[in-house]
């Protein structure tokens, strides 16, 4: 099966929210270099397909709601900038842009602006996730610590003993140290985890 | 009746670490030049107004404004390394000139201001990394230059040899114009990698591919080179140190069409019988040919319409057809690749069988295992049974 670059963006759609033709027409260039689909957005039209990506010209600003441009969620936005004064900049923030380009739009820079919203998007992404687990890491805390102290009862060893039983029924199980303790607590797997 | 004038700039550096290749541009654009203004084809000459930066990145940036300033021309044809083209790329832009860059580069960039007559990296580096991946090894030792040609080809080197499960053994960068080579030179007699990329350019090229070669063959080596820009006048600056390096270009002196060798036989008349087209000078040849074809059909030195008519206009080159995607304004050329020999000529040994468009982008680029041999493949290790956990 074949596997494109880490750096192709071949096959992305992007939504394109852009005023001035040149700067559109400028795009679309570009972007048939780059092998991406182009999705045109106007005001009140519905947009029909998924962007990866969207592009969003600051002439469009403010935007009654950010629900109007129905990105999904995760999809990283390109600010669009005519100009950098604080109160343009002001609404253009509250879109939580992953890069920005300056207009008028040339082919230059537009990859350079793609690449990083893609990369922060999935940063982002990662730092979410990451961010879930550990808060249900920090609310199995307790669980955890049932689970140490019912197998020091259990076996008379100290809690580092303990604790290295339930991570090695955890290693052999090909589960979470959580999982296994939520588990010894309800007692399905406490005779597992204390025969290791 | 005498034919109207266009005056076009050149842009080559006759002295500094690329001199010889400045001095291959130079002489690409004049024999073009001299051939156009001279043939009855062209109802107009064109006038060539030199300028010399000397190696020296930051004085391209002045003679370029000097060229728009002082000469009218609207067309520039020259330019070298990436650094050079992107000091003279801000004044293209901004007094709507084109630039037509002979050079193969590593892509990344899709100016309307100029014209990329030279390979991209769809052209040169994938079918030689490819072909070292199904024949030789899937380990690589990398040596460069530290600018930007050497980064990019060595990052798409990288992510070809990862998806082949291989390695890059080291990633060796030296200044431009630097000669003290023999710290790397020791360093691969030791750990004796299966091959050598070198993405040096000029002197340190030369320096580095003549100490590899003496320390080798002392050692009782026989490691192979690679190269995507090693070219005809290089191997006899360098000597038989130089033989035997594989290398990727779309051109070759030695390329079988009868329209090259008319193409050296002029070359040749002109410039001595012992000299030898580049990839770079024949690449240059070609860049004024296709200014001068565009400017024909055009009617007009207008950089728009000019651009318009070079789209897709085919040209019967020494190096085969070729032509300018409209798309974005790269060349279409056929990758070849081909081995250095004792004479200072290369063997052809591969060509693509048609011209193949240009990717600038390497939106094209599969880095699959897959997109390589099968048989270069070898699982490397067993997965463990435990999870680990933390």
């Amino acid at each position: 099966m074949s596997r494109p670059s880490a750096f192709s963006l071949r096959g992305r759609v992007a939504l394109a929210a852009i005023h001035d033709p040149r700067d559109l027409s400028a795009v679309r260039r570009q972007f048939e270099r780059l092998g991406i689909e182009i999705e045109i957005w106007q005001p009140g039209v519905p947009c029909h397909r998924r962007p990866d990506v969207a592009l969003l010209d600051d002439d469009y600003l403010p935007l009654a709601a950010s629900a109007q441009l129905n990105l999904p969620t995760g999809c990283p936005v390109i600010a669009l900038l005519g100009t950098e004064t604080p109160s343009r900049l002001k609404l253009v923030l509250e879109l939580d842009p992953a890069s920005f380009l300056v207009k008028p739009l040339r082919s230059a820079g537009l990859y350079a602006a793609l690449i990083l919203a893609f990369e922060r998007a999935a940063r982002s992404a990662e730092l979410a996730e990451q961010m879930a687990r550990l808060e249900d890491r920090l609310r199995s805390r307790r669980i955890v610590l049932a689970a140490i102290l019912q197998v020091m009862q259990e076996r008379t060893i100290e809690e580092p003993a303990a604790f290295a039983i339930i991570r090695r029924a955890a290693m052999e199980q090909r589960k979470t140290i959580e999982q296994v303790c939520a588990e010894m607590i309800t007692g399905r797997t406490a005779r597992a985890a204390h025969s290791v | 009746m005498t034919k109207p004038t266009i005056p076009i700039g050149v842009v080559c550096s006759l002295s500094g670490p690329y001199q010889d290749m400045g001095r291959e541009i130079l002489n690409g654009a004049t024999l073009a030049i001299d051939e156009i203004n001279e043939s009855s084809d062209f109802d107009f000459s064109l006038a060539a107004h030199v300028r010399d930066p000397r190696g020296i990145i930051s004085e391209y940036h002045r003679v370029c404004d000097e060229i728009v300033r002082d000469t009218g021309a609207r067309h520039i044809v020259g330019c070298y390394t990436s650094a050079s083209r992107k000091q003279v790329l801000p004044i293209v832009e901004r007094t709507e000139r084109l630039l037509w860059y002979p050079a193969r580069y590593e892509g990344f960039e899709c100016s309307d201001n100029v014209m990329y007559v030279g390979a991209s990296p769809n052209h040169n580096v994938l079918p030689l990394v490819r072909h070292v991946l199904d024949n030789i090894s899937r380990d690589i030792f990398c040596v460069g230059s530290n600018y930007v040609w050497t980064w990019e080809t060595n990052r798409v080197t990288r992510e070809l040899v990862t998806g082949a499960q291989g390695t890059i053994i080291a990633e060796r960068l030296l200044e431009l114009g630097e000669s003290s080579v023999g710290h790397i030179v020791d360093e691969i007699v030791r750990r004796k990698p299966p091959i050598v990329f070198n993405t040096l350019v000029g002197s340190s090229s030369y320096d580095f591919i003549r100490a590899f070669h003496q320390a080798t063959s002392a050692a009782g080596l026989s490691i192979p080179m690679l190269s995507c820009s090693l070219c005809e006048p290089e191997l006899k600056i360098v000597g038989t140190a130089a033989a035997g390096c594989i290398t990727s270009s779309a051109y070759f002196e030695s390329v079988r069409l009868p329209e090259n060798v008319a193409f050296v036989g002029r070359w040749k008349a002109r410039y001595g019988e012992a000299s030898s087209p580049s990839v770079d000078g024949q690449s240059t040849y070609n860049a004024v040919y296709l200014l001068a074809r565009a400017l024909h059909r055009a009617g007009t030195s207008d950089i728009a319409e000019a651009r318009r008519a070079a789209a897709g206009y085919l040209y019967n080159s020494p190096q085969g057809p070729i032509w300018i995607d409209g798309r974005n304004n790269h060349c279409a050329l056929t990758p070849r690749l081909a081995v250095s020999n004792p004479d200072g000529q290369f063997d052809v040994f591969w060509e693509a069988d048609a011209p193949v468009r240009p990717d600038p982008y390497l939106t094209q680029l599969d880095v699959s295992a897959a997109a390589v041999s099968p048989a270069a493949l070898a699982p490397r290790s067993n997965q463990s049974h435990l999870r680990v956990v933390k």
